[in-house]
């Protein structure tokens, strides 16, 4: 098995220490750092999204394979900045204002991360002025917000209204998710997309930022 | 037939009265808020199921209250977070914080809990016509999860660090201990939660739910089985793949949320186990209007009544419409 293949199979499988080993002896063997983080780090990531979507694998198994690429990413990275590599896009991700809840949030993370992107993580409980704030500071493509409880839902209304106070709301995608959330919702409240779980939402804001591009 | 014999006769499926029994949830955020339809409700729809009194001998070492802004500690000793009055907070930091639990010293298991007394419990059940629940809910998953936090706790279970599984086994032995001796007293029924489901799918891998958890609710359940007691479970979240193991181990009554699943797709359990309510408290409650809910009502008693297996039961929480939560009870009493 290529070593490029390899780091995909053991980062499925959540093998964090296997994939730093093996990302490590691939730059040594003089791999290309964007094929160890494409088709190594990312696919293997992308394969662990498909099969959540499909309800084949679960949260934990997610998690840990997240952190196997996390790992790899670490030892990857300087070599990726001194080539120049491009993230697929910036997305700047938070909880809004009221709610403390970061599990969803974090897997939307991971899976935009498995995907190419940059993200800028705002923590939970986040003002709407912040969300605008960091994504005109960072350049990001996409703000993405999260809510669980019914009750602090309208605050992600708040941050689109923000948006078109300071004229920015066509400047970028705007994506929810969150249990209580609903297509509808999504509409009412004018952001560009609901997604139901956090692998949709990384295979949709990349759709969605190759297509602005 | 009292609301007892009620609640006994819906949960073996030989309820002939056309009546469903009746339970309301609060929060402090709905006591706090709409104190005057509560009241309306418990006057209007009396429950039938009630919890007993758990006066402790020993203080446990919680402090601050978890409803308020702020600080708080649990009984464990877990920080938990709140930002939103009346409803619990969050566990922001971990009390174990090493992979391996070398800090699991750090954690200190209630025992003080089984200093409840239980004359007032026996007493208490003998002044009521009512269903009585034990005033103790052993929840192993949720605790871990305030222990290590969620991300933390659902890695660790993926391979169990050899400390972290000789906490659980404390853990058991003592949420073991401490439903024993409520199953003792003359309470109806005990009762255990945790919840299991996303908003779609389990959150951990079924097999891995069976192996880990499924014995320790089973253990939970033949305690109360031992004593003649009713087992009454609470998990949220999408949790069809494992329904039918809490019928299997036992459980009688789940209280799930059964909207979030799909009422057709619990069709096959009608008659096997009692749907404990709940009426969807993420839309119908919050947004529904009384038709949605005279129709959603319909439809729970036409698809899961068995001559019981039913229980009127719905969350007054956040969000929800205070005349919502009355339109529900109003609608299970017009049978």
């Amino acid at each position: 098995m290529a070593i490029i293949e390899e780091i995909s199979e053991f980062l499925q499988k959540g093998r964090a220490k296997n994939v730093k080993a093996l990302v490590t002896q691939a730059l040594e063997e003089g791999e290309d750092p964007k094929a160890i983080l494409n088709e190594g780090l990312l696919s293997g990531m992308m394969i662990i999204g498909e099969k959540f979507k499909k309800d084949e694998v679960f949260v934990p198994d997610v998690l840990i394979a997240a952190r196997a690429m996390n790992t790899g990413l670490a030892v990857l990275e300087p070599r990726l900045v001194e080539i120049g590599n491009e993230p697929v896009g910036k997305a700047v991700i938070g909880t809004v204002k009221g709610d403390l809840h970061d599990i969803g949030k974090n897997l939307v993370m991971m899976m935009l991360k498995g995907v190419g992107f940059e993200i800028h993580d705002l923590g939970v409980d986040v003002e709407p002025e912040t969300f605008v704030d960091k994504a005109e500071e960072v350049g990001a493509d996409i703000i993405g917000m999260s809510a669980l409880l019914s009750t602090t839902m309208p605050n992600m209304g708040e941050v689109v209204e923000e948006l078109k106070n300071r004229g920015l709301r066509e400047k970028y995608i705007v994506m929810i998710g969150g249990a209580p959330v609903t297509e509808k919702f999504a509409r009412e409240i004018g952001v560009d997309y609901y997604t139901p779980d956090a692998a949709t939402c990384a295979e949709i804001a990349k759709k969605a930022v190759e297509e602005r591009k | 037939m009292t609301p007892r014999e009620l609640v006994y006769a819906t949960l073996e499926f030989e309820n002939k009265t056309h009546r469903v029994p009746r339970q309301m949830w609060t929060l402090p955020y709905s006591e706090w808020k709409y104190p005057d339809m509560i009241d309306r409700i418990h006057r209007e729809f009396p429950d039938d199921i009630i919890g007993a009194p758990a006066v402790l001998r020993e203080k446990t070492i919680e402090e601050g209250d978890p409803y308020r802004h702020g600080v708080s500690r649990d009984a464990w000793g877990c920080k938990v977070t709140n930002i939103h009055e009346g409803i619990i907070g969050e566990v922001l930091t971990p009390l174990v914080e090493d992979e391996e639990w070398e800090d699991v010293d750090k954690i200190h298991i209630p025992r003080e809990w089984l200093s409840f007394d239980r004359d007032e419990v026996n007493a208490f059940c003998r002044s009521t016509d009512r269903f009585v629940t034990s005033g103790c809910c052993p929840r192993p998953f949720e605790q871990l999860q305030f222990i290590r936090k969620t991300e933390n706790l659902y890695m660790d279970l993926t391979d169990i660090p050899e400390l972290m599984g000789t906490f659980m086994k404390d853990m058991h032995a003592f949420y073991c201990e401490l439903l024993e001796e409520w199953a003792k007293t003359e309470v109806d029924a005990i009762t255990f939660m945790d919840d299991w489901g996303s908003q779609s799918s389990l959150l951990i891998n079924p097999s891995l739910w069976r192996q880990i958890f499924k014995p320790m609710y089973k253990d939970y359940a033949e305690i109360g089985k031992k004593y003649n007691k009713k087992v009454f479970m609470h998990s949220d979240g999408y949790i069809l793949d494992i329904l039918p193991d809490f019928a299997e181990i036992g459980v009688d009554a789940v209280n799930s949320q059964i909207f979030c699943i799909g009422i057709d797709k619990l069709a096959p359990l009608a008659g096997k186990i009692t749907f404990w309510g709940e009426m969807d408290r993420q839309h119908l409650l919050v947004e529904g209007t009384a038709g949605d809910i005279q129709a959603a009502v319909s439809k729970v008693r036409e698809t899961l009544w068995k001559q019981g297996g039913c229980i009127a039961q719905c969350e007054f929480g956040p969000g929800a419409a205070p005349q919502n939560v009355y339109e529900v009870f109003k609608n299970w009493a017009e049978w």
